[in-house]
């Protein structure tokens, strides 16, 4: 499939911190769930791709369009939305205001369209009856999905999300993986999240970052395969497990190189991703 | 749909004036009143000394509202929209700049006429002390990712205008007394001082496109 986001070589560093180390990737149409743990690189390099910060060495596309230019940056952010960590909104604006706030920062200039267009995003994550309540007045969840409207908004090609379901419950959180699903078909959508389960449930494909590189990349399939007779359980938690922890059952389930004759289990995504950062930690460890 | 043109100029001017914090500029703007009024509503007359400290003291706290104007609480998910930052920084400015001049044209007149030091050279000041106190938002904008650093730089500010006339060298002097042989000396360093900040903040709305131009990876 052709790539609609590609990136090359990507450095950026904040004082002594290399954020980004050398970032490539090919982005395709459907949801990319990008997973890391905390201070890996992932805002950063959703930061880079949505225009909002300049990485220092390295280039990237998006929908065909560069931002190595004043022109070509416009062009990329007129085919974005972007939801960063914390959005934060105007509280005092209602839901509609804010979002038609953003759709003419995004230059929808016919008042009638953009008015129909804010109505059909709030309609899209389910806040058309709410729309016009203060933000101060609306749950977090709502104001969530306000900045989802927000970053829907003229219906951009690119979506670049940033935890989008931290701080939600349970149910908002199953409400928001329809969206971002429903968000997916027909566009490019970069999901940054800790939820392995989002990324199980939603992704075409993953990319894992740790220290600002990205690790792997495939489908959460090879992702899940890496783990591959290296989930095993134990009556005791294994002393060679790189993890363990006792489960719902009384057995421990143990993740790392199993002994010898081990009760192996299915591998989950998670397992795959534990593995993959643990073998980094080993190379550098080792080096 | 899509692309500005003439028509959503002002669109975007009533949603730009919508966001500009105007409860911190208006709070600096009673404040810096109710500071020149002081004389009036205590019935006395200030003399010359008197009625050019209380118009500074007045200006230092309007800029101390201006310290805000360029907070904005969505700048996380408003940064990369085509519409650019020095539109939207430029908007609140010239949004603001009216209400500035109709606030000091007040100020000036509630200081009875006998205290009231030369009006262009102390407009001078209070521009080169508004812009300033703008230019020092705009840097923190352009430097940071805080979406309000208004209370920061306002802090900050007010420390600059409470400092600067204690630790300010003989030469550099810019708090001199009308009458003062300086005078005109000092007035030639604040029209510099508005100029520079002035460009320090023009310069600090524009976003860099530096870091996009491309140099091969290595």
């Amino acid at each position: 499939m052709t790539a609609t986001v590609s990136a090359s070589g990507l450095h950026l560093r904040y004082g002594g911190t290399r954020a980004l180390d050398d970032v490539s990737l090919r982005l395709t149409p459907g949801v990319t769930g990008l997973l890391g743990p905390n201070g890996a690189g992932k805002t950063t390099l959703l930061r880079v791709l949505a225009t909002a910060v300049p990485a220092d060495r390295g280039s990237f596309t998006v929908l065909g369009h560069d931002p190595g230019s004043s022109h070509g940056r416009q062009e990329v952010r007129r085919s974005l939305g972007y939801l960063p960590q914390s959005p934060g909104l105007q509280p005092d604006f209602s839901a509609f205001e804010f979002v038609d706030y953003v759709a003419i920062l995004k230059e929808l200039s016919d008042r009638t369209a953009r008015h129909r267009e804010v109505r059909r995003v709030l309609e899209e994550v389910d806040l058309g009856d709410v729309r016009a309540k203060r933000i101060k007045k609306l749950s977090g969840g709502m104001r969530q999905r306000v900045a989802l409207a927000a970053a829907l908004v003229g219906d951009p090609g690119f979506l670049v999300l940033d935890e989008p379901t931290v701080g939600l419950d349970p149910e908002q959180r199953m409400r928001f993986r329809e969206l971002i699903a429903q968000a997916g078909e027909g566009r490019t959508v970069l999901l940054s999240t800790h939820q392995t389960e989002d990324v199980a449930m939603l992704c075409h494909r993953v990319l894992v970052m740790a220290r600002g590189r990205i690790l792997f990349e495939g489908t959460p399939a090879e992702l899940t395969a890496r783990a591959a007779g290296r989930v095993w359980s134990s009556t005791e938690r294994a002393p060679g497990a790189k993890a363990g922890w006792r489960t719902g059952t009384g057995s421990f389930r143990n993740v790392g190189d199993p002994p010898a004759g081990a009760d192996l289990l299915e591998p989950t995504l998670e397992d795959g991703y534990l593995l993959t950062l643990d073998d980094v930690d080993a190379e550098v460890a080792t080096a | 749909m899509r692309r500005s043109d003439g028509g959503a100029r002002g669109a975007l001017l009533a949603a730009v004036a919508r966001t500009v914090p105007w409860r911190a500029v208006g709070a600096g703007a009673v404040v810096g009143l109710l500071i020149v009024g002081l004389p009036r509503l205590l019935s006395a007359t200030p003399d010359a000394w008197l009625g050019l400290t209380l118009l500074r003291a007045a200006a230092l706290v309007f800029a101390l509202g201006l310290a805000f104007l360029l907070d904005d609480p969505a700048r996380r998910l408003t940064t990369p929209v085509p519409t650019r930052r020095w539109v939207r920084s430029g908007l609140r400015v010239a949004l603001v700049a009216p209400v500035a001049a109709l606030w000091w044209t007040a100020a000036v007149a509630l200081v009875p006429a006998p205290g009231r030091p030369p009006v262009g050279a102390v407009t001078l000041e209070a521009a080169a002390t508004a812009v300033l106190a703008v230019a020092a938002a705009a840097v923190a904008v352009r430097f940071t990712d805080e979406p309000e650093p208004g209370p920061s730089v306002a802090a900050g500010f007010l420390t600059l205008g409470l400092l600067a006339p204690l630790l300010l060298p003989a030469r550099w002097d810019l708090f001199v007394a009308v009458g003062d042989p300086n005078w005109q000396a000092a007035h030639m360093r604040w029209a510099v001082l508005l100029a520079a900040a002035a460009l320090l903040g023009a310069a600090c709305t524009v976003e860099p496109v530096r870091g996009f131009r491309l140099r091969p990876a290595t």
